[in-house]
């Protein structure tokens, strides 16, 4: 008895022991031989998703001719934007990572985490020249370029499925009007007019982004951004949301639209299996259409530009969505030249070539030329010159704005839609929104 | 001091408790502290923390969210004890019993308990898609689906969920409870001429008392700190309407990146949950620990 006493006392001070140093060595080991500390290497951290075949190979090929190499680290999609902003101020920060310009970045900026790019661009101009510069513009905060284009641009389209609307005899919308007699005829014959994925909150955001540009042009974001609350009350700002409350009240998303979503396929499936006519959608949908319903998206997967608004201020060629996405450097990476050599590879032929084979539609200034590498040349053609002559191009407001910003962004456009808000009690939510 | 030279077996001493003593203190009372120290900062994660008072407290206590969000945390608890408590204890009682194919239907209803949260929250997300699930073709019990697009419904969707994948594991205390109820008590009871309901109110029920308030606590332990099923299917809404307590903690942190006013919340959880249970256990008198058997 006493000696089992005395061998269950002592495994259980070795394993209070054990304990300790275990911990302790973790908290070690975290500091010395992590991803992120100076192992001589340049860590690329990037959006886990279908895209990183790209980026791997683009290593590879920095790989070869380097003398100080390059790794890819990815974090699932999802968690990017939390994880990322965990790490980046850590020993495991990156040198150089994927972001959505503008807002996605404005706190690294002003936390002095990043590295303006004036000096890579004075040694070599083509880090700037050789991107379209409505794209380049939406990644430099107060003045100062921070990303350089990398991936594609992602325009967001009202896309239609081609035979619903030929059966009800509606052409894709040019104006408002055209807009709202389609979906009288669509609703008329049983079919949901515009395929919303509510849940997700974001796809209703697009309605807003383009009704508010069409109809008070590309400024009363900008003034709101630099934290002019007064816009938001402002007579435009009130027609935009009448004209949402219209559409809405026409029946234009149907009556369950909260309940569904793009992200787990309900919306893209209802827009494919002729369940409804439209969906406002970044350009994405293609290849969400490409790899779920591939027969649609060949034949019968039409878009168009988001019809104009007769008397609004927007030009109708104006576009929302994400420009594009960029590459940030963190000020303290301790291989600034290998990084600008890197940051190069963003506008080669080959980085071009890549990106237009799985989709993707890159900015840079000579895009046109290789389309024909293009996994679908017409859809990335009528992309490419979209973005190519649109005055303006509006970042996501989601993106545009600091990421403090977005719950409640999201919940106030979700909200009016359904009615749980009326326009003052939007108005109010968008004010109280922060902008720095 | 008697028990020491008295029986010569000597109480345990600290280094026993050691190992527990040493993960607890590192898992669970540091983090606790440091959260405390945080509410009072404000804290982005990328620059150091900043002391910021009373800040982060004034301003949850003026959040329309937060107050809404803990009567949510509390609706949600109480909607899960009393949707829960009654089936699992007849389900418990049943299963503790020996019919026919009773081990393979307690087989088979356990399989919920052996799924993780997660999946179970998609598997619902799934099912009850409007227009490719059950909803599509149930209009006479769901109306046009848009379950997740009302309150009530959403509110619903999350008590029955949860009720769904938890009743499996206090069916299995009250089983396990009822299994121990002697058999003498239900012999007498049959003598005086008790029928099978009175016997299950007036034996079964009593004797349940411990298992019933385990299983309680367990449930309002639970319900407050509901986390996985309403990220996976609500995330908080429709607008702000099932934005409970514990998924307003990790939209403040991370969403919005406000790492005070989520270790705010946190403590406000804390000291919720802790009221609610000491009031449980006083109310029901666990404290004093109350033998069922006792004149046995």
């Amino acid at each position: 008895m006493r000696q089992r006493a005395r061998f269950l006392r002592n495994t259980a001070v070795g394993g209070a022991a054990l304990t300790l140093v275990l911990t302790l060595s973790a908290c070690g080991g975290g500091g010395s031989d992590s991803a992120g500390g100076d192992d001589g290497r340049i860590h690329v951290l990037v959006y886990g998703d279908s895209a990183n075949k790209v980026e791997k190979r683009i290593i590879a090929t920095f790989n070869k001719t380097s003398e100080v190499k390059a790794v890819l680290d990815t974090i699932p999609g999802a968690d990017y934007q939390a994880k990322l902003q965990t790490i980046i101020n850590s020993e495991q920060a990156p040198d150089v990572f994927f972001n959505w310009g503008g807002g996605s970045i404005r706190p690294f900026v002003d936390a002095g985490l990043l590295m303006p790019l004036d000096d890579f661009i004075a040694k070599d101009p083509d880090l700037k020249d050789k991107f379209l510069p409505t794209v380049f513009e939406s990644a430099e905060v107060d003045g100062k370029p921070y990303g350089i284009p990398m991936r594609g641009t992602q325009p967001v389209l009202l896309f239609h499925n081609k035979k619903v609307l030929k059966e009800t005899g509606v052409e894709p919308p040019k104006t408002w009007d055209d807009m709202l007699a389609a979906v009288g005829k669509l609703k008329a014959k049983g079919v949901t007019p515009i395929a919303l994925g509510g849940g997700d909150k974001w796809p209703t955001l697009m309605w807003f982004e383009y009704l508010y540009d069409r109809v008070a042009g590309p400024g009363l974001l900008q003034k709101a951004l630099a934290g002019d609350k007064d816009v938001w009350a402002s007579a435009d700002s009130r027609k935009a949301l009448g004209m949402i409350r219209e559409l809405a009240d026409a029946g234009a998303f149907g009556t369950h639209y909260d309940s569904v979503k793009f992200t787990d396929q309900g919306s893209p499936t209802l827009l494919a299996t002729g369940k409804a006519g439209f969906e406002l959608m970044g350009s994405w949908e293609y290849a969400t259409q490409q790899e779920s319903h591939p027969k649609f998206a060949e034949r019968d997967l039409g878009h168009s530009a988001f019809p104009a608004v007769d008397g609004g201020k927007g030009d109708p060629a104006d576009l929302v969505g994400n420009t594009n996405n960029f590459y940030s450097v963190l000020k303290k990476t301790k291989h600034p030249e290998a990084v600008a050599e890197f940051l190069k590879l963003q506008y080669s032929e080959e980085s071009v070539k890549a990106q237009l084979a799985i989709g993707n539609v890159p900015t840079t200034t000579d895009t046109e030329k290789h389309l024909d590498a293009a996994a679908d040349p017409d859809f990335a053609r009528s992309q490419l010159k979209m973005v190519e002559k649109a005055p303006a191009f509006q970042l996501s407001w989601d993106q545009a704005y600091p990421q403090t910003a977005t719950v409640g962004m999201h919940q106030a456009v979700q909200q009016f839609l359904n009615g749980g808000l009326d326009e003052d009690g939007f108005i109010k939510a968008m004010q109280a929104l922060p902008t720095s | 001091m008697t028990t020491r030279s008295g029986t010569g077996v000597s109480r345990p001493g600290f280094v026993w408790a050691a190992p527990a003593a040493v993960f607890f203190g590192l898992f669970a009372l540091l983090p606790l502290v440091l959260v405390v120290v945080l509410s009072f900062a404000e804290w982005n994660g990328l620059s150091s923390p900043r002391f910021s008072g009373l800040g982060n407290w004034q301003r949850l206590f003026d959040d329309p969210v937060m107050l809404k969000s803990l009567w949510l945390s509390v609706l949600l608890t109480v909607l899960g004890v009393v949707v829960q408590s009654p089936l699992s204890i007849l389900l418990g009682v049943w299963a503790a019993g020996h019919q026919r194919n009773r081990a393979v239907l307690s087989a088979i209803y356990f399989v919920p308990l052996l799924l993780s949260a997660a999946a179970v929250s998609v598997l619902w997300r799934a099912v009850l898609d409007p227009n490719f699930g059950v909803p599509a073709h149930a209009e006479w019990l769901v109306g046009d689906g848009n379950l997740f697009g009302t309150q009530s419904s959403a509110i619903g969707v999350l008590a029955f969920v949860s009720a769904w994948q938890f009743t499996p594991l206090h069916t299995l205390i009250h089983q396990g409870a009822a299994r121990a109820v002697p058999q003498v008590l239900y012999q007498a009871a049959q003598i005086d001429g008790a029928g099978k309901v009175r016997q299950f109110f007036h034996i079964t029920l009593p004797q349940l008392r411990n298992s019933i308030i385990t299983s309680m606590i367990l449930m309002v332990v639970g319900g407050l700190t509901t986390f996985d099923t309403v990220l996976i299917l609500t995330q908080g809404g429709p607008g702000t309407d099932t934005t409970i307590s514990a998924y307003y903690m990790y939209q403040k942190a991370f969403k919005n990146f406000d790492y005070g006013t989520a270790s705010a919340i946190g403590v406000l959880l804390v000291l919720v949950a802790t009221v609610i249970s000491l009031i449980v256990v006083r109310l029901s008198g666990y404290d004093r620990m109350r033998s069922t058997m006792e004149g046995l």
